[in-house]
């Protein structure tokens, strides 16, 4: 029920002015036409988070996997980017989809053994029994760049142990022999990042950072899906976890590398990466909501308990150094969390305002598993075990962002919204396992919220950008 | 790519551009808050101790400062709706529930409008008080009180039979024979707490529009002495457009709605407002055997039977029929249940839930001779269309049928995922034809109005 404080308080006094008033009717019943995060297929999927233990046997490793699937009977060409907790693009790798195939990989095999998944556009096409579930053969994609067939022949399947060595290293330690003069993610002992998809025109050694990706290979057929698993191995404790890729969809889908379409879209996924194309919004990609509602368990050693992952746009590009580097991401400021008990207790924790003051500020990296017993959100004062949190996780902006439209930043505000993800992993002793995705206030086309001790900063429902 | 073979020289046109950025304001269903709720399957082994029994256990969160009424409804595998209850949330209230409390004790965790209230630190997390929101009937502050009430043990014994051996004391059948308690459960945005539920002449009169609920599903199984758990988001059913009062018809874009096969007779067909759900789903499977992982799908299928059905209509629900079922292996080979469109019948049908093996082939389709363990199944699961259903121009013969997909994964030990199927188009879309049939090709679902 979206009515602004105001309104509650006129209701409050006695008014009912707002009861039997409603929105205007749907703008679209399309697919493919919204702004909304859906689980339909898209053409880029994003896994916020991954972590990969390559120091211990495949057995007994902590292992990310996820499977990208292709849906469309034209083949497609994903290309798969890691990227460091901090958001530096560290490697990327192409995987070449006939039309209807899906393609698991096992981020153990990359970082443990340097091995790439093994794909080629001279894969066999079967002869299938009916007309639509016919795959069309590997160069019937129009859109291909024309040498893609000769790009995707033969795509690397197996890593230079030097170049294996220093992705170990920026994932670990987030430098490297190299590549980087200064550090480009964070230290942890397991590999952590998180990884995007893209449909993409021609297997190439180029990521979202590459000054000719968006302009010179991205596609925009929403073909794509996939999901991903965390193995946590224990031996008899063993558990996993997982979910959906997140399927951000090309608004609107359709036509070749490099076309400019327009869109309503206010910004877009990739929105930091087009500072230099004719359209800001020449990736098309829908963009990440940033406020989430998930729920909590804090049950102690014979329940239920919540980790959260939190996936976040990064300020910039994620260069090795300088004004875009990557180190400028690290710990990126979260607007606003509340924690609302089974009570409906409610406690704040500002960056702004300094109504429950307690340092250090919270801030997180481009990606994080975070105990909902963490210092970035506020402390569970009344002890209930469970309630839900909310999670403003706008981090302020940037000046690498594209300039506000009109009606999508709040008064104080120079830029819109950052975008987010967040995932809720529950855990019991001894093997019980859940992950789900949170769910956002709004879609990533709703302005930038308010705080809550702010005129109009009632939690609640994201307005309509256009009511 | 949505083009057919004949459109490949279509290679530069782009669509036109994005018809909204609006929040609710589409046919996609998303993870944002809604005003309907679903809990696609759930199952409870309640003659087990509850350290050792499969249960399901959901949540519902309100995330408003205004109070609301969730109205949840426990439906049969053959969507009989079995027994309601209200629930009374106050402003940023989050309710769970666990179904073995139910179906082995015969409890269900009481809420009450005269919850106190909190006094929180900022104005924009202050619940507002539990009178304060204004669709709410006159009788809610009264009929909300304490509810639901107490079970007596000879209906507890009735829900236990229902939803196990699918009989009625009356003796009339209205679902399956397993031996645990399967079914599924709606949770709408009501205006009071009275004892309805969507079959109800008059429950739209009482239905809300606020897209303010949010809740998840856990469901705690158990493979010899090893336990694991699996989960994911309700199904969030928006109201397209929200808001206004109990029984306010108002135009909708929405060719049809969740509650279709219920508002014949209604001012509006569309009177509820419900985000319709896809019927075309590709889930993934893998069939690894003893030693990997193995997939069940868990299928929610929309029901042919009205609001005025009878006792004995109930069994059409029991045996929806499918459309096309194609399963892909992981070297792009294809195996039909259905698509030679000629001489071969349609696959076998299947009730309004289920939990379906992937191996199972006599629903879905054998496997390929490759040996392949893994890829993905092209399910459309339109059940071919009720008279219960409304019909819209653009849509013949008929709309398709409603449903939904979730992928359940497992290994030995211990290891459990569940995830959401994708859904090939949303619920707008028009019916998908066969795979067999000219110019079909599986794919993503086209724009009804591109």
């Amino acid at each position: 029920m979206r009515i602004a404080a105001a309104t509650i308080l006129a209701l409050l006094l006695g008014g009912s002015a707002a009861a039997g008033t409603f929105s205007t009717p749907p703008s679209t019943t399309n697919n493919d036409d919204s702004c909304d995060i859906s689980l339909e297929p898209a053409a880029t999927l994003l896994l916020p988070y991954f972590e990969v233990d390559f120091n211990a046997s495949r057995a007994a490793a902590v292992q990310t996997i996820f499977t990208v699937q292709n849906v469309s009977a034209y083949p497609q060409i994903a290309n798969v980017t890691l990227w460091t907790d901090w958001g530096f693009p560290a490697y990327n790798f192409s995987i070449f989809l006939t039309g209807y195939d899906v393609q698991p990989v096992n981020l153990y095999d990359v970082f443990a053994t340097g091995a790439l998944p093994v794909t080629s556009s001279s894969t066999t096409v079967p002869l299938n029994p009916t007309p639509g579930s016919q795959p069309q053969g590997n160069a019937a994609n129009p859109n291909f760049l024309p040498g893609a067939a000769a790009a995707c022949a033969g795509t690397p399947f197996a890593l230079s142990p030097p170049l294996l060595q220093d992705l170990r290293l920026l994932f670990t330690t987030g430098t490297s022999s190299g590549v980087c003069s200064q550090a480009v993610g964070g230290t942890h002992a397991n590999a952590i990042g998180y990884a995007t998809i893209d449909v993409v025109a021609t297997c190439a050694a180029k990521n979202p950072s590459s000054s000719d990706y968006v302009s010179g290979i991205l596609l925009f057929d929403n073909t794509l899906t996939g999901d991903y698993q965390l193995i946590v191995p224990r031996d008899a404790k063993s558990y996993a976890q997982g979910g959906t890729l997140v399927p951000i969809r090309a608004i609107p889908e359709g036509g070749a590398a490099g076309a400019i379409a327009p869109t309503n879209l206010p910004y877009t996924f990739y929105d930091r990466y087009t500072r230099a194309l004719p359209a800001r919004t020449a990736d098309r990609r829908q963009p990440l909501p940033s406020a989430f509602v998930p729920r909590y368990i804090e049950s102690g050693a014979n329940g239920f308990n919540t980790s959260l992952k939190i996936w976040r746009e990064t300020t910039n590009a994620g260069a090795c150094s300088g004004a875009d580097a990557a180190a400028l991401s690290k710990s990126m400021m979260v607007a606003e969390s509340v924690r609302f008990d089974e009570h409906e207790n409610a406690a704040v924790l500002t960056n702004t305002l300094g109504i429950v003051p307690v340092p250090p500020a919270p801030a997180t990296a481009a990606t994080a598993i975070v105990p909902s017993t963490s210092f970035l959100f506020p402390p569970n004062i009344f002890r209930d075990a469970g309630g839900w949190l909310y999670l403003n996780l706008n981090n302020g902006g940037s000046s690498n962002y594209s300039t506000s439209r009109p009606g999508f930043a709040r008064p104080s505000s120079l830029v819109r919204a950052s975008q987010s993800w967040a995932i809720v992993s529950f855990f019991a002793e001894p093997t019980y396992a859940v992950e789900l995705p949170a769910i956002a206030l709004g879609n990533g086309c709703s302005p930038a919220r308010p705080f809550s001790s702010e005129p109009g900063g009632n939690i609640g429902p994201a307005p309509n950008t256009t009511p | 790519m949505k083009r057919s073979i004949a459109a490949l020289a279509l290679l530069v046109a782009a669509a036109a551009m994005a018809g909204t950025t609006n929040n609710d304001d589409s046919c996609d269903i998303a993870w944002q808050p809604a005003a309907t709720l679903l809990l696609p399957y759930f199952q409870v082994d309640f003659n087990s101790p509850p350290q050792s029994a499969s249960q399901t256990l959901f949540t519902i969160q309100n995330v408003s400062a205004l109070p609301q009424i969730a109205r949840v409804t426990l439906w049969t595998d053959w969507a009989f709706p079995a027994y309601s209850f209200p629930v009374f949330l106050t402003g940023y209230d989050v309710q769970p529930y666990n179904l073995y409390d139910l179906f082995a004790n015969g409890t269900v965790v009481g809420t009450s409008a005269d919850t106190p209230v909190p006094e929180n630190p900022t104005f924009g997390s202050q619940p507002v008080s539990n009178s304060a929101n204004p669709n709410f009937l006159p009788d809610v502050q009264s009929g909300c009180l304490n509810v639901p009430a107490a079970l007596p043990p000879a209906f507890i014994d009735e829900l236990r039979r229902i939803f196990t051996v699918g009989t009625m004391s009356a003796g009339c059948r209205v679902g399956g024979t397993h031996t645990d308690a399967i079914g599924y459960i709606t949770i709408d945005l009501v205006a009071t707490c009275a004892p309805k539920n969507a079959t109800s002449p008059d429950y739209f009169s009482i239905l809300l529009y606020d897209n303010v609920l949010t809740g998840d599903y856990e469901q705690l199984a158990h493979a010899g002495a090893n336990h694991y758990a699996q989960g994911s988001p309700l199904v969030h059913i928006r109201a397209i457009p929200e808001g206004g009062p109990a029984g306010a018809v108002a135009a909708t874009s929405l060719p049809y709605t969740f509650y279709d096969r219920f508002t014949a007779g209604q001012p509006s067909r569309t009177i509820d407002r419900r985000q319709p759900l896809p019927s075309v789903f590709a889930p993934r499977w893998i069939a690894g055997g003893t030693n990997s992982l193995n997939t069940t799908l868990k299928i929610w299928r929309e029901g042919v039977t009205s609001a005025t059905a009878v006792c004995s209509d109930y069994q059409r629900n029991g045996d929806l029929q499918t459309r096309e079922a194609v399963r892909f292996d992981e070297h792009e080979n294809a195996t039909l249940t259905s698509g030679c469109n000629i001489l071969c019948g349609p696959p076998p049908g299947s009730p309004a839930t289920a939990a379906v093996p992937a191996t199972f082939a006599v629903f879905l389709p054998a496997f390929s001779s490759s040996g392949d363990a893994g890829g993905w199944l092209y399910l459309n699961l339109d059940n071919g269309g009720s008279a219960s259903y409304s019909a819209r121009p653009g849509y013949t013969p008929s709309r398709p049928s409603q449903a939904w997909v979730i992928t359940s994964m497992f290994a030995q030990p211990t290891y459990a995922i569940e995830t959401t199927a994708i859904a090939l188009g949303n619920g707008c879309t028009p019916r998908a034809p066969l795979s067999g049939e000219p110019k079909a090709q599986i794919g993503p679902a086209p724009n009804p109005t591109p």
